[in-house]
């Protein structure tokens, strides 16, 4: 698409996605993020005019992005340590949620409601399946 | 897992090659070559099996454990 991959590094210390390794990768940040602050600072667009562009670009930078992400060279010890890191992040998450989950029930039984946010149920219900549908494709793979 | 014998050093200082080259070759990072030498970490059959045909070896030459 637009960047390419070796332009960038995947971040590992600071989050997800990437980050400039070249003076490429810091001209390509400029050029994308810019005209979304030039989009919001247009007068005489209408509020719908300027949230569907900037929706747009924003939606064009994702996809981007993950294009470079999905493009990036990395070696089979990088991707070891790549899948133990996520996997220890959603370790964590899933902690989180489930404390929540359960900080949530209890609190609610005290007022004799039965509530969970269905964000947070969705999160770990989709995370089940996401495993499930995962394990069964790289059985079928390998 | 450990590996008791480890050669790729050896190997590769026979073949005056650098660890940048011979990552590059092997279309892997300077990193994992340093990690594979200093026996920090064991390599897949894929990657052994390049190692032993980039030095014309056997794999069995270079690692063992």
């Amino acid at each position: 698409m637009i960047g390419k991959p070796e332009w960038f590094k995947r971040r590992k210390y600071t989050g997800w996605g990437i980050m400039p390794k070249t003076w490429q990768g810091y001209v390509y940040i400029a050029v994308m993020i810019l005209p979304l602050i030039f989009f919001q600072a247009q007068p005489y667009w209408s509020d719908r005019t300027r949230m569907i562009i900037t929706l747009a670009w924003a939606a064009l930078l994702a996809a981007d992005v993950i294009h470079i992400m999905i493009k990036m060279k990395r070696d089979e010890r990088e991707r070891l340590h790549e899948a133990i890191a996520e996997r220890n992040a959603f370790w964590f998450m899933m902690m989180v949620l489930v404390i929540g989950i359960a900080y949530e029930v209890a609190s609610n039984a005290a007022n004799q409601k039965i509530y969970v946010s269905p964000f947070m149920a969705a999160a770990v219900i989709g995370a089940v399946i996401v495993k499930m549908i995962t394990n069964i494709y790289l059985e079928r793979k390998n | 897992m450990a590996i008791a014998k480890n050669r790729l050093k050896e190997y590769r200082e026979k073949a005056g090659l650098s660890q940048e080259k011979l990552a590059e070759k092997l279309g892997v990072t300077r990193q994992t070559i340093i990690s594979l030498e200093s026996n920090r970490y064991v390599p897949s059959l894929e990657l052994a099996l390049k190692l032993a045909k980039e030095f014309k070896c056997r794999v069995e030459d270079m690692f063992g454990i």
